[in-house]
């Protein structure tokens, strides 16, 4: 399995080569290395690594104070990093933070009110920040993809929680970035909009948009990223594929209901809890059913049902934190 | 396997953000014209009023000018630097706390960009107040002289006005950066912004003065900028002109330097 730490050397033969003269970068949309962030003697980022590769969903999973928006504030310059270097398409942030901030869109996780100006207005201003003056097409497919276009001519203040969010989804993506770093995208919102704004992030993806995402809702984590890294007190502790993570780092438990007797359910072999004549397994993730049931020695026509209960990343994710 | 942009591709980010944000920030006072352009109006027709129709029939210059005439063109300039340092002190401090300037931090905007559209959309509404001043004072000029007030030299007048009017714009930027709250924003303008403009010869001529406040006034960087004013509307000044053209330009090189280094190293996050 290729984890961050690959990539990062993957990159820098990438930087080798760049040496060389030899134009082949940019395989990684974000490269993160060593990064240190420090507000006075605490310590919000500790020595991170990590790469994104292009087309994916990245989860910078966390509790609160774990250094996730330390990082992405890192990354979008409103915080300089104290050590470390954080390079986006190959541009270093520090030195090109004018490129960088062109390549990138970003959410923050607070709500901007933006005083006298409407959706559309906003919109525009925004665009040309980004040095598109005439935007009109983007900002119009925006305003219908995110269900803003009847409120287009209205103040923000005037608009709801949700569509506040959406708004501020449809500003980072005016410039139709190729990196985008959404910061707790859903928290606040409704069931019915986190569901469309996942599926809306899921588009970005499958049109090529690298994403880099913080959540605290796991759930989330688990539907929408291929991988995760998951940060506590400013370290990384995991990074890896979700599903790998969640198979590595899980049991699945398997609910047996069976006709057996008493006499006979003691007979059944492996580790296990008994609730009347319903036997609990807990297994490893790889292990399949069939293998179950043949160390078991359960006979077919004793089981009467059988339920699977597979591991979740938040499962995952306490694992993690229970050992760090 | 992707090429990395080239530099030809940011040429985009040359102009277009700094348009943008000036564009911004005139349409953000234009938006309440009534409060950004009137009111200043009307603080200066009173001031016309009172001192240059009723406490200036009693006034005597030296120089034999009507003292409305000689009023007028210091309340001119005043209305411009005021209204320059209030646009670009505004603009910030309300960005501020609604998280609007978190953005300019991270859009593609250089500290240079900000500082230059911020400068020219506080000299626009600046520019605007000032015109209006201009055509009151006409007004009153009219009414109680009988004739109109000529503009010596309209080009010294326009030099003056920009650089007066970017240079407060500049200086409400470095105080909307350095406030933490609204009360040390409204702090700055009490304490150090009106005495400025009011102890640099708005109302009077620095040959009332003594010679020791003549000699303190000297130092106050607004005499330069209104006595250039003064020159250029009535030909007059109690300041050679290049010396005025001399320190008002040394003036807004320094609070521009002083603005870059602001935005540059000032914290954008919100209140």
């Amino acid at each position: 399995m290729i984890n961050s730490s690959h990539w990062v050397q993957l990159y820098s033969v990438q930087a080798r080569l760049k040496f060389l003269n030899l134009h082949v970068y940019t395989v990684f949309m974000l490269v993160i290395q060593d990064l240190v962030k420090k507000y006075g003697d605490f310590t919000a980022v500790d020595h991170l690594s990590i790469a994104l590769q292009p087309g994916e969903i990245f989860g910078l999973l966390g509790p609160n104070g774990a250094g996730k928006t330390s990082t992405i504030a890192t990354i979008v310059s409103l915080e300089e990093p104290t050590s470390g270097s954080v390079k986006v398409f190959g541009f270093e942030v520090a030195d090109s933070p004018k490129k960088v901030k062109s390549l990138l869109g970003y959410v923050p996780q607070e709500i901007v009110n933006h005083g006298y100006f409407s959706v559309e207005e906003i919109l525009k201003f925004h665009s040309g920040y980004f040095g598109r003056l005439n935007n009109k097409k983007q900002i119009h497919f925006l305003l219908e993809r995110l269900g803003l276009m009847p409120h287009k001519d209205k103040k923000v203040k005037h608009l709801s929680g949700g569509m506040k969010r959406r708004l501020l989804i449809a500003k980072a993506l005016v410039h139709k970035p190729k990196l985008l770093l959404l910061d707790e995208p859903t928290a606040g919102v409704d069931i019915e909009l986190r569901n469309s704004l996942w599926e809306f992030v899921r588009e970005l993806r499958d049109s090529g948009v690298t994403i880099l995402l913080t959540t605290h809702y796991l759930e989330e984590a688990e539907a929408l990223c291929d991988r995760v890294g998951i940060l506590h007190q400013g370290r990384l502790q995991k990074v890896g594929p979700t599903k790998e993570l969640i198979q590595d780092l899980t049991f699945r438990r398997v609910q047996i209901k069976t006709n057996l007797s008493a006499e006979d359910l003691k007979k059944v072999k492996g580790e296990y809890s008994l609730m009347g004549s319903t036997l609990n397994f807990k297994i490893p993730s790889e292990e399949s059913l069939g293998a179950l049931l043949a160390k078991t020695g359960l006979p077919l026509e004793a089981i009467l049902d059988i339920s699977i209960q597979e591991g979740s990343l938040e499962e995952a994710f306490l694992n993690i934190l229970g050992r760090a | 396997m992707k090429q990395k942009p080239s530099s030809d591709n940011f040429s985009h980010l040359r102009w277009n953000p700094f348009l943008s944000l000036l564009w911004r920030e005139i349409r953000r006072y234009l938006k309440v014209v009534f409060q950004t352009v009137m009111t200043p109006l009307v603080n200066s027709a009173l001031y016309l009023l009172i001192f240059g129709v009723s406490l200036g029939s009693s006034i005597q210059l030296q120089s034999g000018i009507p003292y409305l005439a000689f009023l007028i063109p210091g309340l001119v300039m005043m209305a411009c630097l005021n209204n320059a340092f209030q646009n670009a002190s505004s603009s910030i401090v309300s960005g501020k706390f609604s998280g609007d300037v978190e953005d300019w931090k991270v859009v593609p905007l250089s500290p240079s960009q900000i500082v230059w559209a911020l400068s020219f959309g506080g000299l626009i509404r600046g520019l605007m107040v000032a015109a209006l001043t201009f055509l009151v004072g006409q007004v009153f000029m009219k009414v109680e002289i009988g004739e109109y007030l000529g503009i010596h030299s309209p080009m010294t007048l326009l030099f003056f006005l920009m650089i007066g009017g970017l240079a407060f714009a500049k200086i409400g930027l470095i105080a909307a950066f350095y406030a933490k709250t609204f009360d040390q924003m409204s702090a700055i303008g009490a304490f150090v912004i009106t005495p400025l403009i009011f102890l640099g010869g708005v109302f009077f001529s620095l040959e009332n003065l003594s010679e020791f406040w003549q000699n303190v006034s000297l130092y106050n960087p607004m005499l330069y900028f209104i006595n250039g004013v003064r020159y250029a509307v009535l030909g007059q000044t109690d300041v050679p002109l290049v010396k005025s053209i001399v320190v008002s330009c040394l003036s807004l090189v320094a609070f521009h330097a002083a603005a870059y280094y602001s935005v540059k190293n000032g914290r954008f996050q919100r209140w």
